[in-house]
């Protein structure tokens, strides 16, 4: 158990996006965000009086931006030198890292308040580059040398779960057509297109009338295979964004606000970056690793999670993690899927903001992305994208690269 | 045991030998060579595989990184060797467009596969059907 409780007093993002941020750095896309995150602090937030330490997760900030050093670089651009400032790094769970290494500052009575964040300026290179710099995050020596690519990877562990559970790829599209629903009902998602509005354009560009979503994904030629069997639809887009929040010890948090949200639970894994020598291919270990030290922490069991943000990179990725996250029995998320069940209405709903399909994935910003998320499900402040139940228990989970590292935080209010 | 082994590997590699470890703890097998066991931390010897094993998963690269794009589409496979590890190559044989004809669980056959980098040269894992 943590020495001290850790609280969350504010958060905020920019929107992820594929356009917008054209032009623009990721330090100021920090900027942003942490300005975002000061509005959030019920009671007033003097970044400069308040702030005590800084944690920016940022993959690859020396491919788009040919910048190395991010946390000295981010605080002096948010007025807060001569203060410690890191940057944290395990791929797409970058932020998660900073997150982690908040939450440690607090509780052990480094730091009463810290900033945590991450960003990733994506489309400054083009497809082959975004495909090349995202490879770096899986084993050099056995995959990307021999021409995998992360859809190539991911597609892997799909036919390894389709071959054991005889499932399909087309149960699978339930994630995008939900994800991409959830993503409409946010105004700072990267996709805020139902793919039911979508086929309808781009069946009218074809020619065509699609029946269905599905009919519209399995047929337009617009949704063409990446890696085998995933195709455009299966893979989260290229985004440029920033995620910021305030962690606060007990002591001072209520002078923030009256109704922060509490850490229950923290667990992170690690398992083999290479898939060859993982041992199995239809779980992430590093996944239950992280869960099982985050539900102990919290003392609580999935069943009591009311809400959940999880790693949907790939579609299959959404389906792995509710099963190793314990919300969803083993080879039990094609029937839980075709039921509802993570639908914003349903039991348990997940990736109420669109997930990393719909919203984007900024692979930097996406931990305190997600945290953001929570931030206003427990709070009662998401909108139109609001779960319908009374959201108590909020769950983060954050995988880098193609499971060798994975994050887990649970929240209350 | 040599502390080169990754160099070492790579050398048996393009002469069509497959050098690895054996987990003395756990028996779990992989490659290449290294000194601890990724499964459980024990303490890993060497062991030569014989190249045989079933394909475990595979997938057709579409969208390639741009050196690799000249080969797109091509097929990735995780094969199971017949000794235990796993290890990820090119697959041959098979016709990328036709991904339903590929058999999971199908028997397949190490060989070495030569692949121009630019102006240099890469030899990697292939596979072929037995």
């Amino acid at each position: 158990m943590p020495v001290r409780d850790v609280y969350v007093i504010g958060a905020g993002m920019t929107p992820f996006s594929g356009k917008l941020h054209a032009g623009k750095t990721g330090r100021e896309l920090l900027v942003e965000a942490t300005l975002e995150a000061v509005k959030s602090v019920d009671k007033g937030i003097d970044l400069k009086r308040d702030v005590e330490a800084v944690f920016v997760g940022y993959f690859t900030p020396e491919l788009y931006e040919h910048q190395s050093h991010i946390g000295p670089l981010a605080a002096s651009w948010l007025g807060l030198t001569p203060k410690p400032a890191f940057r944290t790094e395990i791929a797409c769970a970058s932020s998660s890292a900073a997150l982690f290494a908040g939450i440690t500052a607090i509780a052990s009575g480094v730091c009463d308040l810290v900033l945590v964040g991450g960003v990733e300026k994506m489309t400054n290179l083009d497809t082959f580059g975004v495909t090349e710099a995202l490879a770096m995050a899986s084993d050099d020596l056995s995959e990307s040398r021999v021409g995998a690519t992360f859809p190539g990877l991911y597609a892997l562990l799909a036919q390894a779960y389709f071959r054991r559970y005889g499932a399909t790829w087309e149960q699978l599209q339930k994630v995008p057509i939900k994800n991409h629903y959830n993503g409409s009902l946010n105004p700072k998602a990267h996709f805020q297109q139902t793919i039911a509005q979508l086929a309808e354009k781009v069946g009218a560009k074809e020619g065509v009338k699609y029946r269905d979503e599905l009919d519209f994904l399995k047929n337009s030629p617009f949704n063409r295979v990446v890696a085998y069997p995933l195709r455009l639809f299966d893979c989260c887009p290229i985004s440029d964004g920033a995620a910021v929040a305030f962690l606060a010890s007990s002591e001072v948090a209520r002078k923030f606000t009256d109704t922060p949200l509490r850490l229950l639970g923290v667990g992170m894994g690690s398992d083999s970056v290479a898939l060859q020598d993982r041992v199995e291919l239809t779980s992430l270990r590093a996944t239950r690793s992280a869960a099982e030290m985050a539900y102990k922490m919290a003392g609580i069991e999935p069943k009591d999670v009311d809400v959940a943000e999880v790693h949907d990179c790939f579609t299959i990725a959404e389906w792995l993690a509710v099963e190793d996250l314990g919300l969803i029995g083993k080879g039990e998320a094609p029937k839980a899927y075709a039921e509802g069940l993570t639908n914003i209405d349903g039991e348990i709903p997940v990736n109420t903001d669109g997930g990393l399909k719909a919203k984007g994935h900024p692979v930097g910003a996406t931990g305190v992305g997600m945290l953001n998320e929570i931030w206003h499900q427990l709070r009662g402040t998401a909108g139109k994208r609001q779960v319908k139940k009374k959201a108590e228990v909020g769950l983060i989970h954050n995988v880098g690269g193609s499971g060798a590292s994975a994050a887990v935080f649970i929240f209350g209010r | 045991m040599a502390e080169n082994l990754i160099a070492l590997f790579k050398e048996e590699l393009a002469k069509g030998k497959l050098l690895g470890s054996k987990c003395k703890n756990c028996g779990a097998a992989f490659i290449p060579p290294r000194k601890f066991c990724p499964h459980c931390g024990g303490e890993a010897e060497a062991f030569t595989f014989k190249g045989e094993g079933t394909i475990e998963s595979f997938t057709v690269i579409h969208v390639a990184p741009k050196q690799f794009a000249g080969s797109a589409p091509y097929i990735l496979a995780l094969v199971r060797l017949d000794g235990g590890a796993m290890l990820m190559g090119r697959l041959q044989g098979f016709d990328p467009s036709k991904p339903e004809e590929i058999p999971l669980g199908g028997k397949v056959k190490f060989e070495p596969l030569k692949e121009k980098r630019g102006e240099a040269e890469e030899v990697i894992p292939s596979f072929k059907p037995v």
